[in-house]
């Protein structure tokens, strides 16, 4: 970024942003510094992605004119902790309306690609068309600039993510990669390919130890333009921390929200992992495709059960002190730590784990190796595993695929190896298309065609307006067991003021457990942006603007076709009401019917204008 | 149990659990408060997130009565 004003509200055309535009038929490219129109250009992420992709009218992803953009916020790669977030935003081909438009959608993830990238000196790629064989993208630094080349890629076909960052690595010193896995490739059969981004950690062990930009296809978009990696290369460039922002990184790492995932052995309670023992007191751990029984089976993955048999490792992002995650190795005989089985983070542990009906760690690691090598999204595969797992329940005489249920670890095994090899459409295409398939779509959960991550959609209504994902675009999961708010008028304040702020943090460049709570619109945020970029701004500006670009967002769904119809809870919820959930009934259709009246009431009239024309 | 104490049970949830118990009996003088258990059971404030009276979510200021079931439980900050 080019910064050349102290405040960027009043004039965001003094910050400009390096892009570089590709077209992958040509192998033509631009390198530019594009002026910011407004705030959500100078943030980044997909506050700035969004606008462009308003401007274009796509009535499927896998066309030439879909673009991917990758970018950065304006926070990537600066001094403040968690600030590694690399975007990946395209039309998306397993979110869309039921009038057969794709949803606009972003993914984030971690992983030192990210900073990588913007010390390399670009803040984003557009990559329009397709390319006619398979490249990845080389980034380097120049004496005026980025360089970006374009490098043939068939030696990497056929190889998981990780095995394409260590091939890559190999070429590559100083540098950090981005790469899908055989699910992009096999993008035809599969809608839920991610992109994996390298971490220091994996580097450093050899271990497939990757981030993920996980929701929403953005690896097969990937595979369908033949870009299979990404390698950004540059020296690090971390500018001295200041003591403003160690101030913030002590009030981040003691905030209320990191306290939680510090390590047990730090005071902390160990890792988003932790959320199990939070939600099974009030029997909310999502068990058989989001039917907790009201039994104790959700305890055998608690962390003090597996600890027992197994080595756990807390383990953070570069330079992090949140530690959100932990690595799970096998435990020799001595004590010692064994082989590295996988990250267990809780949205993978839950859906391909209690929610299929595995309780064995090992078993529930080996499926989550699986997602992450073959480069798809966990909560996805895992939800439609749990739709086919909960349909052949209901019809064990005409069963889905191989006639899995629930439980049944070898045959899950082959459903998640068959879907990313591209030989199972039925999982790899959603739980959305398959439950259209079988005419059973009320125990099908998702949302808008993109599948629930790991929190009942009994204790999250507002589950319905999140616009790229469930928990990660309306932080409104936690309102009714955390807050124990169960009246309409707090949902709605939840939904329409609060808690669409979470969506903030994918503009910014930072991680969402920097402040769970709060979003950016903090002084914590604004300290960070004075210390290292001298840029002045009221801490109000900066929610107003991460509101646009979520309401940019709501008024996308219905340019692509979405109704209000639409917006609305898995029909199982209030079908057939779950009667072991120990908490107050959020989720009836009288509650939500004047949720929703309330909420579009809200939301409606600050839609209106919002749309550019499409070009 | 005398007239002046209340009978609880409280009950801890993942790691409030570590070196304590997961179910116990106890006795308080009556008009107890919330905060007063947490303090005793020296339970981190900074990791204590949800209070839960009777299956009916409380606050450390609320007074306990007799037969009351306690529940303490971590913060709850995503996924």
């Amino acid at each position: 970024m080019k910064i050349e004003t102290t405040d960027p509200v009043s004039h965001p055309e003094l910050i400009s942003y390096c892009r570089c535009t590709i077209n992958l038929k040509t192998g033509a490219q631009k390198i530019e510094h594009v002026p910011c129109k407004n705030l959500e250009d100078v943030l980044g992420g997909f506050g700035r992605s969004f606008q462009m992709l308003a401007e274009l009218d796509i009535d499927t992803a896998y066309c030439e004119e879909n673009p991917i953009i990758i970018n950065t916020g304006l926070l990537t790669g600066s001094s403040a902790m968690t600030g590694l977030r690399t975007y990946f935003s395209s039309y998306s081909p397993i979110k869309g309306s039921k009038a057969g438009k794709p949803a606009a959608m972003w993914s984030a993830g971690s992983g030192k690609f990210g900073a990588k990238f913007k010390w390399a000196g670009l803040d984003e790629i557009i990559l329009h068309g397709r390319a006619d064989k398979p490249l990845y993208i080389e980034i380097t630094e120049g004496s005026d600039g980025p360089l970006i080349q374009l490098k043939p890629a068939e030696n990497l076909i056929g190889l998981s993510t990780h095995d394409k960052v260590m091939t890559l690595y190999k070429d590559y010193d100083n540098a950090h990669f981005a790469a899908i896995g055989q699910a992009g490739e096999n993008w035809e059969n599969n809608y839920a390919g991610s992109v994996a981004l390298s971490t220091v950690n994996q580097l450093k062990t050899g271990e497939d130890k990757l981030r993920f930009a996980g929701r929403g296809g953005m690896g097969s978009m990937m595979g369908y333009k033949n870009v299979v990696a990404l390698v950004a290369q540059s020296e690090d460039k971390l500018k001295p921390i200041t003591e403003a922002v160690k101030n913030v990184h002590t009030q981040v790492i003691k905030g209320g929200g990191a306290a939680r995932l510090q390590p047990i052995k730090r005071g902390g309670g160990g890792g988003t992992w932790a959320a199990y023992d939070v939600m099974q007191p009030f029997h909310a751990v999502p068990v058989n495709n989001y039917r907790p029984q009201g039994n104790d089976l959700p305890e055998k993955l608690f962390r003090e059960n597996v600890e027992k048999e197994f080595d756990i490792q807390s383990a953070a992002c570069f330079r992090c002190g949140i530690t959100c995650h932990n690595y799970i190795s096998e435990k020799n005989p001595d004590g010692s730590r064994g082989d590295f089985i996988a990250k267990f983070d809780y949205e993978p542990l839950n859906l391909l784990g209690t929610n299929i009906g595995i309780h064995d760690a090992r078993q529930a690691g080996k499926l989550i190796y699986l997602c992450d090598n073959y480069g798809m999204d966990a909560i996805s595969i895992g939800v439609t595993v749990s739709y086919a797992l909960a349909y052949n329940e209901r019809h064990p005489d005409k069963p889905l695929f191989n006639g899995a249920h629930f439980g049944d670890y070898e045959k899950i095994y082959e459903l998640i190896s068959g879907a990313g090899e591209g030989k199972l459409p039925g999982i790899g295409k959603g739980s959305m298309r398959l439950s259209e398939q079988t005419g059973e779509t009320d125990y099908a959960y998702h949302i808008k065609g993109l599948e629930l991550a790991a929190y009942l959609p009994e204790t999250n209504p507002g589950y319905c307006w999140a616009i790229a994902g469930g928990h990660m675009s309306m932080g409104s999961y936690g309102t009714l067991i955390r807050d124990g708010k169960s009246d309409v008028d707090s949902w709605v304040d939840v939904i329409t003021q609060d808690k669409l702020h979470i969506v903030g943090f994918d503009m910014i460049g930072l991680c969402k457990f920097f402040d769970i709570t709060q979003g950016i619109g903090t002084q914590m945020v604004v300290d960070c942006l004075k210390s290292d970029f001298n840029l002045e701004i009221d801490p109000a500006a900066i929610k107003a603007a991460v509101r646009r670009s979520f309401l940019l967002g709501l008024a996308l769904e219905f340019r692509q076709g979405y109704t209000k119809s639409e917006y609305c809870l898995p029909a199982e919820v209030y079908k057939d009401p779950n009667p072991n959930i120990k908490l107050p009934n959020v989720s009836s259709p009288e509650f939500m019917a004047e949720l929703a009246d309330k909420v579009w009431e809200v939301f409606e009239k600050e839609l209106n204008g919002i749309l550019p024309n499409c070009k | 149990m005398s007239k002046s104490n209340i009978d609880i049970t409280v009950s801890l949830h993942g790691v409030l659990r570590i070196n304590k118990f997961k179910l116990e009996q106890r006795t308080y003088p009556a008009n107890t408060r919330v905060e007063k258990v947490i303090d005793e059971l020296q339970i981190p404030v900074k990791l204590l997130g949800i209070i839960i009276i009777n299956g009916v979510h409380a606050n450390a200021t609320d007074i306990l009565n007799n037969g009351d079931t306690l529940m303490l439980l971590p913060l709850l900050e995503g996924g």
